[in-house]
């Protein structure tokens, strides 16, 4: 079920939330789970046992891992369920990836199993690695099965993150407070991942689209959907983030942030501190760290970093453009660590730039369908292969888009944000602002009605991760 | 305000807004069709472990929400103001508004569809016409053709399009009639030509084919508003058009026989100008074959015309110069049977088509 949906927004959000407020303290846990696990079997009703499974095995070896912490058995135990979560992220997601690449280079012809993607998987796996993980380094395991699968199974974040730590949130799964300050800063937070969702990263898609579909294609349009699918993703996934944080508030948990505008990076570096902070922190202490972080010699580090962002595109897609996605942010990190960051600091100009442009051309990459279509779009943005600067098609989509691409670029910025915290501080303007919260919620809600009434299923790009 | 009161207010709006969809979602009548966008709306679906464990019941009780959610079309109006006021988008879903007409982007030229047109054409000719038939075969410009290039929005090449279907169909005479014909000629809000507004059309091509027809009109104005095809697609606000009809002595004593339900019908359908699509009122919309009979007709001359829904707003205005005119619309009915309806010999025959089914002839038999 997407967020961005009539059925959810009008049929589960209200049910889900009333059962909730209904529920005693007790059941509160197994509301939530049996709500998440009808939310998650309404989009994938045969795959729900995937997950049960892997909330059961980590369940059991957690309890375990605690039993034999410091001792063999309990690295073992915890191995072994690293191993049977990730052995079901590897077989649904990347098996036909590993088989097509095995057949392409031995000249064999395995046939590819052609299992479909269960929603989430790379999600839900994640956070069940990090529990067993946390719990093996001294956390304490979860005794309760159903908080445990309540915090894997929690449909704010279940199929497209942020990626939750059992650790951040263990003990609010034992006691939460809920509160009318925080139900209603949760909203607030529901309804502007909403907008950004279907006003902004919607539009953007249709741009895309369009762009793609063009009979001509010219540098312009090149760049229009390079613009365009960055400002998509960004849009797309950070109003996911922001709908999953405010949903969470809703039901008394507080999860941590997923992004704080990106695009006004000055350094790749700084990117990615900003950009899907949940994944980068997870593969920092899960793969990083443990591979030997910074504690090592410069190659060893150099090597770590690689191995890092090989695994960090891979994880958003088993295709080599990903990869190669992965690789190139490595790259630019690598360059920022040696030499690069000192000649960033010198101009901010020119740090924006930067950023701003590699970024979209990793997005360029990241998503073209293939390695050769990545290339060919790349190619065609630096108008190689004779094709026109622009064409009556891309100038009248420019035209057409233009509005919408301003407010955009305006609102990856923190420049909204900063204007309603100065007029918050005034007297007068406070007063407005306290008036104008609920008309805006009211107003948000109506227009993205409007939009999903007159649309079609639009699901989030983050959905196939 | 104070914060708490403002937290507050943000909760009961939002608790108020769902709560109210929820209710209105479950309990309002459910309508079956959308009017405005002339399609059945989606039902209920039904719940079994089928539908269940394929999904089906999922992804249909997604279209079924969306599609009845209280005021729809409301809903839908605001959506498209957002989309033109505040995002600025010069078109909305493909339509747009521009000089108090709304119409569709029809673009780019499909030179692949213009050559299957054709070919289905000379089909029809080489299966059943002999060098006595006269063939002839006009084009009818969309009104994107005069709208586009003023209010800058994309349009085909029209009169490159003009010469490509008459070199395709070179089989045929090619009348023109794109330069008798401008915006104010098509009604506001739908993508088809009044009937009021093409009588010359009608005369030039009644004399390219060598009929002489009446001008002698009777205009006749229905009081029902006219909301046309391109109205509901956007949802923008924007006034009905006002529906006309021109009879003549022809049109009163002509006898029109419906082959694919096997009934006469009307001329000019009262019942269905008020119906869901007022357009339909001519020759009964979209029907594959029908005859016209002229019984007080000053000649024996028989034309077979090939044609869209165009074609019902201008074969009245022609059916005075002939004894006989055969409506055969190739979308609906395949060539190969019309050999049981139609008798081609020493008729006239004319492919009358829009530039909108031309560019899109996927959709002809």
């Amino acid at each position: 079920m997407l967020f961005s949906s009539i059925s959810f927004l009008y049929y589960f959000l209200p049910v889900m939330a009333a059962l909730y407020v209904i529920s005693p303290g007790k059941l509160k846990n197994t509301s939530l789970l049996f709500g998440s696990l009808f939310f998650y079997a309404w989009g994938e009703p045969g795959y729900v046992w995937v997950m049960l499974f892997s909330i059961i095995q980590g369940y059991v070896f957690g309890l375990l891992v605690q039993r034999y912490r410091g001792q063999w058995a309990g690295r073992l135990f915890c191995v072994l369920s690293v191993c049977i979560s990730l052995s079901f992220l590897f077989y649904f997601k990347y098996a036909d990836f590993f088989i097509g690449n095995f057949n392409a280079a031995a000249g064999t012809s395995v046939p590819l199993l052609r299992v479909s993607l269960p929603i989430g998987i790379s999600f839900y796996t994640f956070q069940m690695v990090s529990y067993t993980i946390d719990v093996s380094r001294g956390e304490p395991a979860q005794n309760n099965i159903i908080r445990l699968a309540a915090y894997i199974a929690m449909f704010p974040q279940l199929v497209a993150g942020p990626i939750v730590r059992y650790s951040d949130i263990s003990g609010q799964l034992a006691d939460r407070k809920h509160s009318l300050d925080g139900a209603a800063h949760g909203i607030r937070r529901f309804v502007i991942g909403l907008a950004k969702k279907i006003l902004f990263a919607n539009q953007f898609g249709e741009l895309c689209s369009v762009c793609l579909a063009l009979k001509e294609q010219s540098a312009l349009s090149c760049w229009l959907y390079a613009v365009g699918f960055t400002l998509q993703v960004y849009f797309d996934f950070s109003g996911y983030s922001d709908m999953a944080i405010g949903l969470g508030e809703l039901f008394g948990f507080r999860f941590s942030e997923n992004f704080r505008y990106p695009y006004c990076s000055a350094s790749i570096t700084e990117f990615w501190r900003r950009w899907h902070i949940s994944l980068g922190s997870w593969f920092r202490d899960y793969v990083y760290i443990p591979l030997g972080g910074n504690r090592v010699g410069r190659a060893r580090q150099l090597c770590n970093i690689l191995a890092v962002w090989a695994l960090t595109g891979l994880w958003h897609g088993a295709a080599w453009n990903f990869v190669v996605w992965g690789l190139l942010f490595a790259a630019l990190l690598i360059a920022e660590k040696i030499w690069l960051l000192r000649i960033l600091e010198k101009s901010r100009v020119f740090s924006h730039v930067y950023v701003l442009f590699f970024v979209t051309v990793g997005f360029v990459i990241f998503g073209a369908g293939d390695l050769p279509e990545a290339v060919h779009r790349l190619f065609g943005m630096f108008g190689a292969g004779g094709i026109a600067p622009a064409s009556p098609e891309a100038l009248y989509y420019l035209k057409s888009f233009a509005p919408a691409l301003a407010a955009g670029a305006i609102g990856a910025t923190p420049a909204a944000a900063g204007l309603l915290k100065k007029g918050s501080a005034k007297k007068g303007w406070n007063r407005l602002l306290s008036v104008a919260e609920p008309v805006f919620v009211a107003a948000v809600l109506g227009i993205v009605t409007g939009y999903l009434a007159d649309g079609s299923f639009n699901p989030f790009l983050y959905f196939r991760f | 305000m104070n914060n708490h009161k403002k937290n507050l207010a943000v909760c009961l709006t939002f608790t108020v807004l769902l709560a109210a969809g929820c209710l209105l979602g479950l309990f309002l009548p459910k309508e079956d069709i959308s009017y405005s966008e002339r399609r059945r709306l989606a039902p209920l679906p039904v719940l079994s472990a089928d539908t269940w464990f394929s999904g089906r019941f999922m992804s249909d009780f997604e279209n079924y929400a969306a599609d009845h959610v209280w005021r729809r079309d409301s809903f839908r109006t605001v959506k498209a103001l957002v989309q033109t006021k505040l995002f600025g988008r010069l078109d909305e879903n493909g339509i747009y508004a521009a000089d108090g007409h709304l119409a569709a982007m029809e673009y780019p030229l499909r030179e692949a569809s213009l050559s299957r047109a054709a070919e289905r054409f000379r089909l029809i000719c080489d299966k059943y016409l002999s060098a006595d038939n006269p063939v002839y075969l006009s084009v009818i410009p969309d009104k994107n053709c005069f709208l586009a290039p003023q209010s800058g929005h994309l349009s085909m090449d029209y009169a490159k399009l003009e010469k490509r279907m008459a070199q395709k169909a070179d089989f045929a005479e090619y009348i023109r009639i794109s330069d008798l014909l401008e915006t104010d000629d098509y009604y506001l809000t739908d993508p088809h030509w009044r009937q009021e507004k093409i009588t010359d059309v009608a005369e030039r091509l009644s004399q390219a084919m060598g009929a002489s027809i009446s001008k002698d009109y009777k205009k006749h104005t229905l009081d029902q508003e006219f909301y046309g095809v391109y109205y509901g697609q956007a949802a923008l606000p924007f006034a009905p058009d006002t529906l006309c009809y021109l009879t003549t002595e022809a049109t009163e004593g002509c006898r029109v026989y419906d082959w694919q339900n096997e009934r006469q019908i009307p001329v000019y359908d009262q019942k269905l100008a008020a119906g869901r699509d007022p357009y339909e009122m001519f020759l009964s919309g979209s029907l594959s074959l029908i005859t016209m009979e002229n019984p007080d007709a000053p000649s024996k001359k028989r034309l077979v015309l090939f044609r869209d829904s165009f074609g019902s707003g201008i074969a009245p205005l022609l059916i005075s110069g002939y004894s006989e005119i055969t409506l055969a619309d190739i979308r609906y009915i395949h060539p190969d049977t019309l050999e049981k309806f139609v008798d081609f010999t020493d008729c006239d025959v004319l492919f009358l088509y829009s530039t909108l089914v031309l560019n899109h002839s996927e959709t002809l038999k």
